[in-house]
């Protein structure tokens, strides 16, 4: 006789343990299900790391670094921005030789590309800041402007390689506990320090962040600030403002700008209260939802600017096309926050090398393509915008 | 540009959601190509109802709303027009102390305690068994202005002794004016502290194949200003007119007297192809250039909206959809969580913009775009 019994109780039984069972949980995650995931020496856009990262890094570290602010409209339209501004290329032109090399706020760059400050870079990799420091070095020397947020100290991280590294701030309420960090990142080696202007609300709405922290092992659940005042917003840092940035301008003894700038008004502010450059960003959408996309407000800021401070930007950049529009609309460098990051989780510090070097490769074929050899030779007769 | 769709939060992977999620899966994949008409959250189980702190924002109550209602009622209350404020950009300014975040704004001689009012909604017994007595206890509990419908399905007397807030009432042109006009006095005896006339509305809501026997049973009373200054007439508190849609009627009414303008198509709920009402607001409000307060409806489902409309020149928005969303999801308690989350989502929003309070924030908060 048989041992298999196929009776429906059995086989509803079994049904039953099958549905319990992790395997089950596997497929409900597609992420998990790849057979192969491609290796290095196959990545050949900055893309292609998102879906490694994708497949490596456990959800709540992909979901962190993939979602924005509220229903992401801002995400979404720092993508659709480029969209919004074409290429006119030249053809009879001499571009058997292309400059890249320039200089931002006392820092020699082989490319108009940095790293973007983010946070946490040890839920990355093991190696966190130190492998992200190493291979941006390693990338000609790339500038990393490490984050405020670092999964190690500032001190440690600016030590791990030769290359440069600028400062991320994220102001303290008080002056003194402020100028203690600035004054430990500068000791330390910074070239330059940006402060983060957005970011005000410390808690957002990030649906994408919190769905599936309830499932990870401890039980993590969205944070939930504490406030003081009857509409229930956390303070967080709402109490910026010019004044206190006033007091702490003293402290920086280098390069000091600011980051998350999306007016001409601001822009001009920034200048009269004696910062040296202007940083366009609206933090990868992470911060205010329903803001405008970077690349749409740059040519209004570089408008305002004239030229008196360089004018960075971030949000959205992924390949050497995207960066070119934004030097043609007026930007003196890009970074890259969420691509260096995809690199990082994807394959540590080769990642984040490769894809510099990728971006770097595609600006270079960008300028050729379009016949603009020199970064001096690129300006706004390159594009034709159509923002809306 | 996509219209965004809420995300789902926290899921649960108990066996028991597991199992249902299966099922619904194999419910899927045999109806190839047809859109699952039920609940729109990816993996959720059908038929479950998150516990109100599950839900990240205003949006996901309608999933909840959807469960817990029939398909036809839901379909009532079921999505509303967004479309314009995705042409609405805001304009964050930097490094502007925010502290002393405040929300309220002076109207019709009282202070409210946010911009946010919660709208007229006939028969709200469809969405809950108590009806608007749960939803004037939940706007209560959020401080909120609450417009009662002359359609409502719990008398105004009852849902007045439940109120701890401030009510207002809305009533709907009718043939027998001096019904009408004693309505709304035993409104106002109740201690409705204004009136809003709904215009632009005309015959009533009727459902299946439109016909001219339909049309004529729900034949619509005449209207002209002569009516709305019959109406007016001897009511001591201030009457707004609601469904006004464009600057040269604002302009009209606010001659005639009227003491507030609501801009509304109805939640568009009468005509298909009718202009959004956040987007004729802008005309509305310089046409009229501060004279009485503008209010505006349709579509309001998240802080930066509100702060959108305020900008472009609101003094208050009013919610009708969200609200029944969570009085049909989670009753009073439901009213009172969506009207608190757009109080604090405005609040942050503003935080994020750099305006401490309402006055701060300027036409040129914001930026629109061409379609």
């Amino acid at each position: 006789m048989s041992r298999f019994d196929p009776s429906r109780r059995r086989v509803l039984g079994g049904l039953g343990a099958l549905a319990g069972a992790s395997l089950l949980r596997g497929q409900q995650d597609p992420f998990r299900d790849h057979s192969r995931v491609p290796g290095l020496d196959e990545m050949v856009t900055t893309l292609d790391f998102e879906e490694v990262f994708r497949a490596k890094a456990p959800r709540e570290i992909y979901d962190y670094t993939s979602y924005a602010a509220e229903g992401e409209f801002t995400l979404r339209r720092n993508r659709e921005g480029f969209s919004w501004v074409d290429l006119v290329p030249r053809g009879v032109v001499d571009v058997s030789f292309i400059q890249t090399a320039t200089e931002i706020l006392g820092t020699k760059m082989a490319y108009p590309i940095m790293a973007s400050p983010t946070s946490g870079h040890g839920n990355l990799h093991k190696d966190g800041e130190y492998a992200t420091h190493q291979a941006t070095t390693e990338a000609s020397a790339t500038p990393y402007i490490v984050s405020n947020a670092s999964s190690f100290p500032f001190e440690k991280i600016a030590a791990a390689a030769t290359g440069p590294v600028w400062f991320q701030l994220y102001p303290r309420q008080s002056v003194d506990e402020t100028r203690e960090i600035l004054e430990k990142a500068q000791a330390a080696g910074c070239k330059a320090v940006a402060i983060t202007m957005d970011q005000q609300a410390t808690y957002y709405e990030r649906p994408g962040h919190y769905r599936n922290l309830v499932e990870t092992p401890g039980g993590r659940t969205p944070r939930r600030p504490t406030f003081h005042n009857p509409y229930r917003v956390p303070e967080g840092r709402l109490w910026y403002s010019w004044k206190f940035l006033d007091e702490i301008r003293p402290f920086v003894k280098v390069p000091f700008f600011a980051k998350g700038i999306l007016t001409a008004e601001d822009a001009e502010l920034c200048i009269e209260h004696g910062l040296n450059g202007v940083y366009v960003s609206n933090h990868g959408g992470r911060s205010v939802d329903y803001g405008p996309s970077t690349l749409e407000v740059l040519p209004e800021i570089v408008t305002a600017v004239r030229g008196r401070v360089p004018v960075i930007i971030d949000s959205g950049f992924r390949s050497g096309s995207d960066i070119l529009k934004a030097l043609a609309l007026g930007a003196s460098a890009v970074c890259v926050g969420r691509t260096a990051r995809w690199g990082l989780g994807a394959f540590g510090a080769p990642g984040v090398k490769r894809v510099f070097e990728i971006l770097q490769a595609e600006l270079v074929m960008a300028m050729a393509q379009t016949g603009r050899p020199t970064l001096a030779s690129i300006d706004r007769t390159l594009v034709k915008t159509r923002f809306r | 540009m996509k219209t965004e769709l809420p995300m789902k939060t926290n899921h649960k992977m108990t066996r028991r959601a597991t199992l249902a999620g299966i099922g619904s899966l194999a419910a899927v994949a045999s109806l190839p190509g047809q859109q699952n008409p039920g609940p729109k959250l990816i993996g959720e189980a059908p038929g479950r109802i998150a516990p109100m702190a599950d839900l990240v924002n205003v949006l996901e109550f309608e999933d909840v709303a959807a469960r817990k209602l029939a398909p036809a009622v839901y379909d009532m209350i079921a999505g509303g027009d967004r479309t314009f404020f995705e042409r609405i950009t805001l304009r964050p300014r930097m490094m502007v102390d925010t502290m002393g975040l405040d929300l309220t704004t002076d109207l019709f001689g009282e202070k409210l305690f946010a911009p946010i009012i919660v709208g007229p909604a006939g028969g709200q017994q469809a969405f809950h068994p108590e009806g608007e007595l749960a939803t004037v206890r939940g706007a209560s509990a959020a401080k909120a202005v609450m417009v009662v419908s002359n359609q409502s399905s719990q008398p105004i007397d009852k849902i007045a002794a439940a109120s701890k807030t401030t009510l207002w009432y809305q009533v709907y042109p009718d043939a027998d004016v001096n019904a009408l006009k004693a309505r709304i006095q035993q409104a106002v005896k109740a201690g409705c502290k204004a009136v809003c006339i709904t215009v632009g509305a005309p015959y009533r809501n009727s459902t299946g194949t439109p016909s001219a026997a339909r049309l004529a049973a729900a034949k619509s009373p005449s209207m002209d200003w002569a009516v709305i200054d019959q109406l007016r007439q001897g009511v001591i508190v201030p009457v707004l007119l609601k469904g006004i849609m464009s600057a040269e009627e604002a302009d009209a009414a606010v001659k005639r007297g009227v003491q507030g303008i609501i801009v509304s198509n109805h939640g568009g709920l009468r005509l298909k192809g009718v202009v959004t009402p956040i987007e004729m607001l802008p005309s509305i409000a310089d046409a009229v250039a501060g004279r009485v307060p503008v209010l505006v409806d349709g579509g309001f489902r998240r802080g930066s909206d509100i702060y959108k409309a305020l900008a472009l020149g609101a003094t208050a928005v009013l919610l009708a959809r969200p609200v029944l969303w969570g009085l049909a999801a989670y009753g009073a308690d439901g009213v009172q969580a969506v009207v608190e989350r757009l109080q604090t989502d405005l609040g942050r929003t503003m935080g994020q913009c750099g305006n401490p309070n309402l006055k701060s924030i300027s036409r040129t908060a914001v930026k629109i775009h061409a379609a």
